[in-house]
């Protein structure tokens, strides 16, 4: 299929992206890698009026680290993250972790991370990860700037707190410590194929105990989610006792699967258990011991 | 006889090939353009002036038609026309095959596949509406505005449910619309006597063949001609196809087949949207063109295997097969036009490579509500030795036999060639066993045999399991379309123009044929070129589909290459006075067997003698190639995920022309077989549509990541049925590969319910198959 009409806006200045997409009462959409947006547009599932390319936009492709924090502007391909010295600490390595289970290369080197937050799929990697992170998405709109914490972020599938006329600037996720551990795993039917169920585990540890335990799912629910409930059956236990557990209540009090083909609910929570236990000990195995 | 081809055959058997080592050697003469972007595919062609059509399809699976209205779609700019079947009553309607028993006159009777929907939509993404537009993107603007209501009526996705007649697709007929049977009907005696009867139901789940071009047709008239350029595998049969549907002599229509981005069966016939084309270009005196694209096609191309089959294996307690019996209900799609009786060819082939006495099988074909059914890869083969192969494992696990020994003690033996078998085959010839052993050889089986038993005592370990899969399939064709035209030409310039009537839709035809015939005749391979796939330059043809082109239209170029050698020789010997007898023939050139005059070269005596050409139609035997495929799979049991370790596929197909070429097609078929296995299935949700929103995300096939260790070998037996001694390739992996995995899953997990593991072993199959085990 081809795409339909629309008319398009190449804005040079992030004042200027903001001014286009005020563009009160038509349907506007932004562009930087495409990964999805493209894909939407050819099967007329979107058919936008209005395609704001922010591609020429300067400054959105820096990644700085500073404070603690990486802050991931909107221009960042996921193929930077492939690198686990990118982004220093365990951060960088749970980003490049995950960074290849993102589709395959041509389309890593167009994509970004923030695109991803911004179209919301609940299988998305950065979101699983942005939720266990509690990272925090920047945006800019006719009323300025604002930050928007990522747990108050996913609303539903697809579906975010952007307001109309916003663009997403960047995403901040925080370093981890040396004391962490990360793991992410993913369960999918092809290398090509969406995940079925994808855990991101932060796990900080200190003498053989779970201090902090972050848990973000990925395609478990009809949004990214946090396991909130599996990480207190998790702190404060020692290291590797509470793993399976932990991945069964997961399973069953954070994550609220759908059913889809060759993935039925029961299945998934099966899937999120043993994925969750898998991924606990994968990251408690790079913990400093 | 070729000794070239025989010795470079030879040297390759034994050989392991790794995909690396593959790599390295393959190169075939049509590559260089084809991977640089050189190819040029019907969707290349600049026509000025072609218009390209668009088909607004239903969205419902099944429903009455209630209004199609195209006036708005006309009214967009650059749309040309758009039309549904009540604004063009001359529109012809879609023809049943006359190929090769493929469709049926009783079958077709009562049942018309309009080009258009006229008043019933049976499939979903049937056409109701076609708009034409100066390109692509505008003629989708046109589709767009057509406003269609269709009334939804219940659809039946699943051969089984449609042949209850609850919802029937044509109301006065009932939804089966063809049976047959091979072999005779087994007596209870047969079964109650026996030391063990093993039942089992399959599903054969319906695929997508998914070349990677998928369909094009572009038709441009020229005075009181038509010439069409499709990717075709059969350009005779498209041509003769489409002038019936006219109402022309073949003569006006011309059909060419450029490079074709492949086909695995399914660009061999006619479709509504070809006949819609071809009625547009003339309609509008203007040149039309579809090319479909992927979500197209994945919607309303044909779909290979789509059996529910029910199996009943009866042996003595020494494992002797007494019986075996193979019930089919066969899913035809919406209409039984192009291939509804093509599942006969399960039944045919029912009785595989043992010497069971009593073999009977039946066919139901049932009309569904999804797109038409069609050979793919394999095209019925596959069915049955799925269905035969995991039957014999079950069987094995109930008698407590190593599989590859009950297999043993069943083969057809080598000196019962040619055995016809109770479902009315004659195999030509064939070493089963040999075939069996060397894929064990090759795999290692007694050292694997030893890691299960390791793992099986080890909690910790992952279980694992080994499959077998032995095969027999046919190529070459059925009755009717066993022929093939080739002829050879000498010019003055001393090129060789050779012309066959097959048509390569990735094959490497460019490559195989040119060195063959360049063989054949002594000369050097850069001397002979191949002109195939267009009806003006070659006079006739069948085509390239049941691993034919070597077997067949090779004899034909073979014979050609010996008829012209013999005319040479007689025209030499007439202009040098001598009987033809003193005229010898070698590497090219006529010279007097006693020397006196110096040898003449083939252009040299075009020269001297006049224009030369020898022309052959030949008739081949079915072949019957055959092999074993071994797998060795891993099964992690928490989450259903199937490893597989290794896969060995031995495959006999006789003398081969280009080893490497036959490599490529061994691996890509073993790859597709896999796909079958673990991967490919069409999800449909209650209102019968496919889920495939996503495409190929949604419908997944196997990619470089996913295919395991391949090693390939062949053990070789000629067929007598023809000169070449060549028999088909290029299918075998569909056809022995699924059951080898399937089998091992099941070996792994020591399953005594084969029902439980219906393809594709998707992770959820495997994991409920897993659970089932532990609790037994």
């Amino acid at each position: 299929m081809k795409l339909a009409a629309f008319d398009y806006a190449a804005p040079r200045t992030v004042p200027e992206a903001v001014a286009v997409l005020a563009d009160g009462g038509r349907d506007v959409r932004v562009l930087a890698g495409g990964q999805s947006l493209l894909l939407e547009m050819r099967l007329h599932r979107l058919s936008p009026d209005l395609v704001v390319d922010i591609n020429g936009v300067g400054g959105l492709d820096r990644l700085d680290v500073n404070d603690g924090t990486a802050e991931v502007g909107a221009l960042v391909r996921h193929d930077v993250f492939d690198s686990p010295r990118a982004v220093p600490g365990p951060l960088g390595t749970l980003l490049a972790l995950a960074a290849p289970n993102i589709a395959h290369p041509p389309i890593r080197a167009r994509g970004t991370m923030v695109g991803s937050l911004a179209w919301a799929h609940p299988a998305s990697e950065w979101c699983a990860i942005a939720m266990a992170l509690d990272a925090v998405i920047r945006l800019r709109g006719p009323e300025g700037v604002r930050e928007v914490p990522v747990r108050d972020w996913f609303l539903g599938p697809f579906t975010t707190a952007r307001r109309p006329g916003e663009l997403l600037l960047s995403v901040r996720l925080p370093l981890l410590d040396a004391h962490t551990g990360v793991g992410f795993l993913e369960h999918r039917r092809t290398h090509f194929s969406f995940a079925q169920v994808g855990v991101a585990v932060a796990l900080a540890v200190r003498d053989g105990v779970v201090e902090e335990a972050r848990i973000g799912l990925a395609n478990c629910a009809d949004r990214p989610v946090r396991a909130y409930a599996a990480e207190r059956e998790l702190n404060g236990t020692e290291v590797g006792h509470s793993f399976v557990r932990a991945g069964r209540v997961a399973a069953e009090q954070d994550a609220a699967p759908l059913a889809e083909p060759y993935a039925d609910v029961e299945y998934r929570r099966q899937v999120i258990a043993v994925l969750v236990a898998r991924t606990l000990r994968q990251a408690a195995e790079g913990a400093p011991q | 006889m070729s000794l070239l081809c025989i010795e470079s055959a030879a040297e390759y058997c034994g050989r392991e090939l790794t995909w690396g080592n593959l790599m390295r050697q393959w190169t075939r003469r049509e590559d260089e353009r084809l991977l640089t972007g050189g190819g040029r595919y019907v969707a290349d062609m600049a026509v000025p002036g072609c218009l390209d059509a668009v088909f607004v399809r239903s969205e419902v699976a099944h429903g009455v038609l209630r209004e199609v209205d195209c006036a708005a779609a006309r009214e967009v700019a650059g749309v040309a026309g758009a039309w549904s079947a009540a604004d063009v009553p001359d529109l012809p309607d879609t023809p049943y095959t006359l190929m090769a028993r493929l469709a049926t006159e009783e079958a077709v009777a009562g049942r018309e596949w309009p080009v258009l929907v006229k008043d019933r939509v049976r499939y979903p993404g049937e056409a109701v509406a076609v708009v034409v537009g100066e390109d692509r993107y505008r003629a989708e603007d046109g589709a767009a505005e057509v406003v269609v209501r269709i009334d939804p009526l219940p659809a039946v996705v699943t051969p089984s449910a449609a042949a209850e007649d609850s919802v029937r697709l044509f109301d006065d007929l009932s939804n089966i619309a063809f049976e047959g049977e091979t072999g005779e009907p087994i007596e209870d005696a047969v079964w109650r006597d026996a030391a063990a009867v093993v039942e089992a139901r399959y599903r054969q789940q319906l695929l997508m063949p998914t070349p990677m071009e998928c369909r094009t047709i572009l038709a441009l008239p020229e005075g009181d001609r038509l010439t069409v350029w499709s990717g075709h595998q059969a350009p005779h049969r498209l041509r003769a196809e489409l002038a019936a549907v006219l109402g022309w002599p073949v003569d006006r229509v011309r059909v060419i087949v450029p490079d074709t981005g492949g086909a695995f069966g399914s660009k061999s016939a006619i479709f509504p949207e070809y006949v819609a084309v071809a009625y547009l270009a003339l309609k509008l005196r203007r040149p039309v063109r579809w090319i479909e694209d992927r979500m197209e096609s994945m919607l309303t191309a044909t779909r290979g295997r789509g059996q529910d089959q029910r199996v009943r294996l009866a042996a003595d307690a020494d494992g002797h097969l007494l019986a075996y019996e193979l019930a089919i209900d066969a899913d035809v799609g919406a209409y039984p036009h192009l291939a509804g009786a093509m599942p006969l060819q399960t039944a045919r082939m029912a009785t595989g490579v043992y010497r069971t006495p009593r073999v009977h099988a039946t066919v139901r074909s049932v009309l569904t509500n999804t797109m038409v059914t069609y050979p793919y890869r394999g095209a019925g083969r596959p069915e049955a030795t799925i269905a035969l192969e995991r039957t014999m494992d079950a069987l094995a696990r109930r008698l407590r036999l190593d599989p590859a020994e009950l297999r043993r003690r069943n083969f057809v033996a080598p000196e019962s060639f040619p055995y016809r078998t109770p479902t009315g085959r004659v195999y030509d010839s064939g070493d089963y066993a040999a075939a069996l052993e060397l894929a064990l050889e090759t795999l290692d089986y007694a050292g694997w045999r030893t890691e299960q038993s390791r793992r099986r005592h080890d909690p910790a370990a992952l279980p694992l399991g080994i499959g077998l899969s032995c095969y027999v399939e046919r190529s070459g064709g059925e009755a009717g379309v066993l022929h093939e035209y080739g002829s050879v030409e000498a010019h003055e310039d001393g090129t060789i123009v050779a012309r066959c009537g097959s048509a390569s839709s990735g094959q490497g035809h460019e490559t195989t044929f040119p060195a063959f015939v360049a063989r054949e005749l002594g000369v050097d391979q850069r001397r002979v070129r191949l002109v195939e796939g267009d009806t003006d330059e070659v006079p006739d043809g069948v085509g390239s589909f049941a691993s034919r082109s070597a077997q067949v239209a090779g004899a034909a170029l073979r014979q050609a290459c010996g008829m012209l050698i013999e005319e040479a020789r007689v025209r030499a010997a007439e202009l040098w006075e001598l009987p033809v007898a003193e005229v010898v023939w070698s590497d090219g050139t006529v010279s007097p067997r006693t020397g006196g005059t110096a040898a003449m070269d083939l252009g040299e005596l075009v020269k001297a003698t006049g224009p030369l050409q020898a022309e052959n139609r030949y008739e081949s035997g079915m072949g019957f190639p055959f092999g074993t495929h071994a797998a060795v799979a891993e099964v992690d049991p928490e989450l259903g995920t199937v490893h597989v370790l290794r896969l060995v596929a031995v495959d006999d197909c006789g003398v081969v022309l280009n080893p490497m070429l036959v490599k490529g097609q061994a691996f890509g078929s073993a790859v597709q077989g896999l796909g079958q296995a673990l991967y490919e299935g069409i999800p449909f949700d209650d209102d019968g549509l496919p889920r495939l929103a996503h495409g190929l995300l949604d419908y997944l096939v196997p990619t470089a990541a996913e295919i395991p260790p391949i090693t390939l070998k062949e053990t070789y037996t000629p067929t007598p049925n023809t000169p070449l001694g060549a028999k088909g390739a290029g299918e075998s992996g569909c056809i022995g590969t699924p059951a080898a995995i399937v089998n091992a899953v099941a070996d792994a997990l020591r399953l005594t319910d084969a029902d439980v593991l219906q393809m594709p072993l998707t992770p959820d199959v495997v994991w409920r198959a897993a659970n089932l085990r532990e609790a037994g």
